[in-house]
């Protein structure tokens, strides 16, 4: 029997109901499903007063459970919300990142595309230059050997001349024409007057 | 040396030389010993090297001179050499020949040759200078290999120049 028949039948015996007792000591009652009236008034005013007390004495804990409950809840939903707010935060500056990382890589990829252009450029230019300058220097340099080997051969040939005329020359002065040259000079010496 | 020194020796020896009766003779040595003194670097060395002595410069010159040069002569060329002098010799010697040259009122003709002239050459060349000049000369010939041929006369400031060893010298230049 529970709380409710129990106090369903003491408020029978208080009211001087009676009750009959079957052969097994079941109390019984004139109807199967309907308690009698003053089973039914004692219980209503017992359940109100239960539930009355319950009110009174359990509603303000339960209710500060329940708020608590909703509090606890509220934070959770709170920090949820928050760790939602930071997730999207950290995800807007990872994608923000993400795009300076694009942009940073566009740019790094573009200054590198420059400076290969204007190393090429500068390379060509530079090479240009050398080629250049290395065709004058070599034009200069066949023209000054060409000049030396010129020199060198005009001074060759003249000491190779000279040689040659004192040879021939000594070699054709004989005894007659020494005094033949010495005659010239007097008869030219004489009439030079 | 300076130029009253020079002209003091030439005098000297130009007086002895005279007083000795040789100047022609003398004087036409002492040239040609002093074109021989300038073209031969080893006898001028040997005579104006001060650290040969005295007495080995003068026994140079005796073993040059002696028995092929009057004694007259000799001994002049001695007298400078041993006086320290050896360097001035042929300045010198070229003093004497034109005073020796001035008393005759005669005009120095250096002649070079590539080979020695004869007596008749030189008498013919002296007459085509004086001719050529208007001044009698006094000619002194000097052999010189470097000549190659033909002459070369100087007389004064004036060179007539008839040498092949010119005429090669132009053609190396055209050359």
């Amino acid at each position: 029997m529970n709380v409710l028949g129990i106090a369903t039948v003491a408020g029978r015996l208080i009211a001087g109901e009676e009750f009959g007792v079957d052969s097994d000591g079941h109390i019984t009652s004139h109807s199967w499903l309907l308690p009698d009236k003053a089973e039914l008034i004692w219980g209503t005013l017992s359940s109100l007063l239960i539930f009355g007390l319950l009110w009174k004495f359990g509603g303000p804990a339960i209710k500060k459970g329940m708020a608590a409950r909703t509090e606890r809840i509220q934070k959770e939903l709170d920090a949820a919300a928050a760790d939602k707010a930071a997730a999207a935060t950290e995800a807007a500056e990872i994608r923000q990142a993400k795009g300076d990382i694009e942009a940073a890589r566009a740019r790094i990829l573009g200054e590198a595309e420059e400076q290969a252009a204007l190393v090429l450029s500068e390379g060509r230019a530079r090479l240009e230059q050398e080629i250049a300058d290395v065709r004058t220097r070599t034009s200069a340099e066949i023209a000054s050997m060409g000049s030396r080997a010129g020199d060198e051969l005009r001074a060759e040939i003249a000491r190779l001349s000279h040689a040659a005329v004192d040879h021939v020359v000594k070699g054709s002065l004989d005894d007659a024409t020494q005094q033949e040259l010495i005659e010239s000079f007097i008869s030219r010496v004489g009439a030079s007057a | 040396m300076s130029d009253a020194r020079i002209e003091g020796y030439a005098r000297g020896l130009f007086e002895i030389a005279r007083a000795e009766g040789t100047l022609d003779e003398v004087e036409d040595e002492l040239f040609r010993f002093a074109r021989s003194f300038e073209s031969s670097d080893s006898l001028r060395s040997a005579l104006t090297d001060d650290m040969i002595p005295a007495a080995k410069r003068l026994a140079i010159v005796e073993d040059l001179l002696g028995g092929k040069a009057t004694a007259t002569t000799t001994q002049l060329i001695s007298m400078v050499v041993g006086a320290g002098r050896g360097r001035d010799l042929p300045a010198i010697i070229d003093t004497l020949v034109a005073r020796a040259s001035s008393a005759k009122n005669l005009e120095v003709a250096e002649v070079r040759t590539a080979v020695p002239l004869s007596a008749d050459q030189q008498a013919r060349l002296a007459a085509a200078l004086a001719n050529a000049t208007g001044r009698q000369v006094n000619l002194k010939v000097v052999v010189d290999p470097a000549v190659i041929g033909g002459v070369v006369a100087t007389v004064g400031d004036t060179v007539i120049d008839g040498s092949v060893r010119t005429r090669i010298d132009q053609l190396k230049s055209r050359l």
